[in-house]
């Protein structure tokens, strides 16, 4: 888009009023309750909050893969001034950033010479490991019947390798907490994606009880699942220097730190063996997966085969390879991308050995018809019948579509809701949840005001902090899902009350009365002005929701989100750079509560899966260990200029448009894969292995780097 | 001592303040400055949205820790603390420059805006910041501010810019939710244009 030769986006009819959203949205026009706090720079983010007098606190950290530490002058650094706490406890440490002590001080700048007066010396210890490739002994063997099943097929077998690079989370706001400390109570202020939860130990870290704390959270600057632990280990020192010098405290990790200490998604590495007939049909094989982790295993899961495709019998294996690298966090939708990468790139690499489009073998493997719908109206919407069969183009310019399909099922989680009605006619929709960026304290109000009937400017939404009913955390894509039964229960519990006090003074029969229009009304007809019906309300109503586990298995109105993703790009085989020039992202996620709050949802997920793609990559150096990108400017990710022209679809149908359904996670599982497709087709080699960056397209053009 | 050698400083500072700003660089002063600065707090003077703020800073201070820890603005946001994100962007004499890369003491004299200084002091919204909430281009708003304070200076001197100047203008800005289309339909409508994307539930 951002060139200008590129004739295709130039001439893209607009797209205003193109009937792309099918189906209806509780409420298409709204804009997110807390942007002119966002736009005019008032919202208070957890790292904006400098309470006077704060200690100032930063983590003591390895500088290598493995290493101890030999020396480290912690007299010294207590010798700064300002400087009034230093304390190593560690000696060794296995990831670059490992924590071994902190230091704290009355200033930022105290703090940044008490740092340096601790002139650690460390010593490396030994080799480490900084890829998956380094940790596998052997090539494991196929089990028995896979390997009869591909020995009978013949040369109808695909043996292939893919691999992904670790991906840090990169939440703008870093993580930390400031404990503003008032003598005998505290106010915590965490970035966090569980305000509930991030009460939890920080009663006993602050020496305080309970009900003499809260956590408040009114704004994150994103987290992408790298948040869901609570106060941190980050809000624990704080809360336990604060306690111990009894001031307030701040730690917030600075940018080297949040790339190596706070969570990624693990690289990955799927070594696909299928075999399969003529037609394309799949008739079965082996996945074996491995997972690049740190050095305590676990969390490298990755997901395929994804159950979205008919892929006959399959078996798996996974193994996780600790690496001398920082620990994996869950990021939006963990394990999916890299396993949607393998899949869908696989099914094209089979595709093109039976000399099938790519599309219409998906068609017949998709397992759900709507997303096989959402499949075929992506197609239509990029112009799939321009796609060139691969490598069929000439030129240093070569053209190329792909796409890749996805879904998410319906996780619970326990949600309290309170509406309450004051006597002035003001609302107020009450649950501690937080709003991490997805637009959850918007929902909460539309939601609200639709269940009650009244404008949604009459409801103000509380949520982010701790002292509120618990709210769910923001993982899994559960809090719209999960939030909107709840506020609709509590909602219609409200109104019900008003209208019953409406009932009482004017004889008219409750269930004949509704609220709509700022009036309580009977058959359509003006009984009573709203605020003159909550004049009636003795102190206030309060209106309770609950949705638990238990509700959830009751809900038939919601399920499963799926989707579909189609890209158009070009490759320079020349450069090797790709440029992505469309991307159509039809998703489902049932009714929709907020029709811009959702399309963004999909915007940013195909964003991020992008930059996936492209760019992203954690870079450990081989010999120490030591992460050689932990900053904005070698670790890339997608900026303005690599941007796509991105359309969202909202689709939704029949019983899938009763209820909400996730849609944080789903619309950025595909879009890597879909976009390794193209590249294959406009290329005709597949370049296995993420980011896709110029290198790889160049090497797999000149034809190594097609099987690696 | 300190505090007289300071104010001369903070005088020749100002004279620079202009060509430091347009160079887009955080240079020191040449000529009559002291050779020696600090390492102890010395007097500044920022005046930031058309209010002057008085404050003692060490004089490696940058203006980004001035402004969130001195002047108690905190709209502007450090992000990256080197140059990479966009997300400290501020306009120094209507200039934009990243604060993060920029010492305090250099912009003494200078008239600095930033996020909070979009709107009229009446609390009307600029444009731009209308056409931000309207096309819903801010997730979690933390890159928010580095992006209006990058459009508001593009607008200043494009009145229509195309869709590559605006990408070339916020090529220093990083958005990690991905809201660059919506940004980029903002900043279309609020120049007039028609924006890329405006999907309708039909
Ligand atoms: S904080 Fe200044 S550019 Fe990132
Ligand atoms: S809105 Fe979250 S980083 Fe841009």
């Amino acid at each position: 888009m951002s060139n200008q030769a590129n004739t295709d986006a130039a001439t893209l009819p607009p797209l205003a009023n193109r009937p792309l959203n099918i189906g209806s949205s509780m409420n298409d026009d709204a804009s997110r309750l807390d942007a002119l706090a966002k736009v005019t720079g008032a919202a208070k983010y957890g790292r904006d909050v400098h309470p006077a007098n704060a200690l100032y606190i930063a983590f003591v950290r390895c500088p290598f893969g493995a290493a101890t530490l030999e020396s480290c002058d912690v007299d010294a650094a207590r010798a700064v001034p300002g400087v009034v706490e230093a304390d190593v406890s560690k000696r060794q440490g296995n990831y670059h950033g490992a924590t071994v002590g902190h230091v704290a001080a009355d200033s930022p700048l105290s703090l940044r010479r008490g740092m340096a007066a601790l002139a650690c010396r460390w010593k490396r210890k030994g080799d480490v490991v900084t890829t998956i490739e380094q940790g596998i002994e052997a090539e494991p063997e196929l089990p028995v019947d896979a390997k009869a099943m591909i020995e009978q097929a013949g040369d109808r077998t695909l043996d292939a390798t893919y691999s992904t690079e670790v991906q840090t989370h990169s939440s703008l706001e870093t993580h930390g907490a400031c404990v503003d400390h008032k003598g005998d109570s505290a106010v915590v202020y965490v970035s966090t994606q569980g305000t509930s939860s991030a009460r939890d130990g920080l009663d006993e870290a602050l020496g305080l009880p309970a009900s003499k704390f809260e956590v408040v959270c009114e704004y994150v600057g994103g987290g992408f699942g790298s948040k869901l632990n609570g106060a941190g280990k980050e809000g624990m020192l704080a809360a336990r220097i604060a306690a111990k010098h009894k001031r307030s405290a701040y730690l917030f990790v600075n940018r080297a730190e949040e790339h190596l200490d706070t969570g990624n998604r693990p690289s990955s590495r799927t070594r696909v063996r299928v075999a399969f007939e003529a037609d394309g049909t799949i008739k079965g094989g082996h996945i074996q997966t491995w997972g690049g982790v740190g050095p305590n295993r676990g969390g490298g899961g990755v997901n395929v085969p994804s159950g979205r495709y008919r892929l006959g019998q399959i078996t798996t294996a996974h193994a996780d390879i600790s690496l001398n690298g920082g620990m994996p966090r869950a990021f939006r939708a963990p394990g999916h991308p890299q396993g949607a990468f393998a899949e869908e790139l696989m099914l094209d690499e089979v595709a093109a050995r039976c000399g099938l489009d790519p599309l219409a073998l998906r068609l017949r493997l998709i397992k759900a018809d709507a997303i096989r719908e959402m499949a075929e109206l992506g197609a239509r919407l990029i112009g799939w019948d321009k796609r060139l069969v691969n490598g069929a183009q000439a030129g240093p310019i070569r053209r190329g579509m792909g796409m890749g399909v996805t879904s998410w099922g319906r996780f619970p989680s326990s949600v309290d809701a309170e509406v309450v009605v004051n006597r002035d006619g003001s609302v107020e929709a009450r649950t501690g949840t937080q709003d991490i960026g997805t637009g959850q304290r918007t929902v909460v109000g539309i939601v609200t005001a639709d269940a009650m009937g009244v404008p949604l400017e009459a409801v103000t939404v509380r949520i982010g902090r701790s002292t509120l009913p618990p709210g769910p955390g923001s993982g899994g894509s559960v809090t719209t899902v999960n939030s909107a039964p709840a506020f609709m229960e509590a909602g219609k519990a409200a109104a019900t009350q008003v209208l019953e006090l409406v009932a009482g003074r004017t004889g008219a029969p409750v269930n004949e009365l509704t609220i709509a229009g700022g009036e309580v009304r009977r058959n359509g007809a003006k009984v009573m002005a709203w605020k003159d019906a909550c004049a009636l309300i003795p102190d206030t109503i309060i209106g309770k929701g609950r949705n638990t586990q238990k509700t959830v298995a009751a809900d038939k109105t919601t399920g499963t989100s799926g989707g579909a993703q189609f890209v158009d790009l070009d490759v320079d085989v020349e450069t090797g750079v790709v440029k992505v020039h469309r991307i159509v992202a039809v998703q489902a996620c049932g009714r929709v509560v907020s029709r811009k709050l959702a399309e963004s949802q999909v915007i940013g997920g195909v964003i991020q899966g992008l930059s996936y793609a492209l760019f992203e990559h954690r870079l450990l150096d081989r010999q120490t260990g030591a992460m050689v990108n932990p900053n904005l400017e070698w670790y890339k990710i997608a900026g303005p200029k690599d941007m796509p022209l991105i359309e969202p679809v909202l689709w939704s149908k029949d019983k899938e448009a009763a209820g909400p359904r996730p849609l944080g996670e789903p619309p950025t599982i595909p879009t890597a894969g879909a976009i390794a497709c193209a590249i294959y087709n406009a290329i005709g080699v597949p370049v296995r292995s993420l980011p896709i960056t110029p290198d790889k397209v160049l090497a797999a053009m000149a034809g190594k780097g097609g099987a690696k | 001592m300190q505090s007289l050698g300071v104010s001369a400083a903070a005088a020749s500072v100002a004279a620079n303040a202009e060509a430091t700003a347009k160079s887009g660089r955080a240079g020191g002063s040449d000529g009559d400055a002291p050779s020696v600065m600090g390492p102890n707090p010395i007097d500044l003077t920022l005046t930031v949205n058309g209010v002057k703020h008085a404050m003692k800073v060490e004089p490696c201070t940058t203006l980004l820790e001035a402004l969130r820890l001195h002047a108690g603005l905190t709209g502007t946001k450090e992000i990256c603390d080197r140059g990479s994100c966009g997300g400290c962007s501020v306009l120094i004499d209507g200039v934009l420059a990243v604060s993060c890369l920029m010492l305090a003491i250099d912009c003494a004299g200078a008239s600095i805006t930033t996020v909070e200084g979009l709107a009229k002091a009446d609390g009307t919204l600029h444009p731009l910041q209308e056409a931000f909430i309207r096309h819903d281009a801010l997730q979690c708003g933390y890159c928010t501010p580095g992006f209006l304070v990058a459009g508001a200076w593009l607008m200043a001197s494009t009145p229509k810019p195309t869709l590559p100047q605006i990408q070339q203008a916020m090529a220093g800005n990083i958005c990690r939710c991905g809201t660059y289309t919506n940004i980029f339909n903002a900043v279309l409508e609020a120049t007039g244009q028609r924006p890329l994307i405006d999907g309708t539930i039909a």
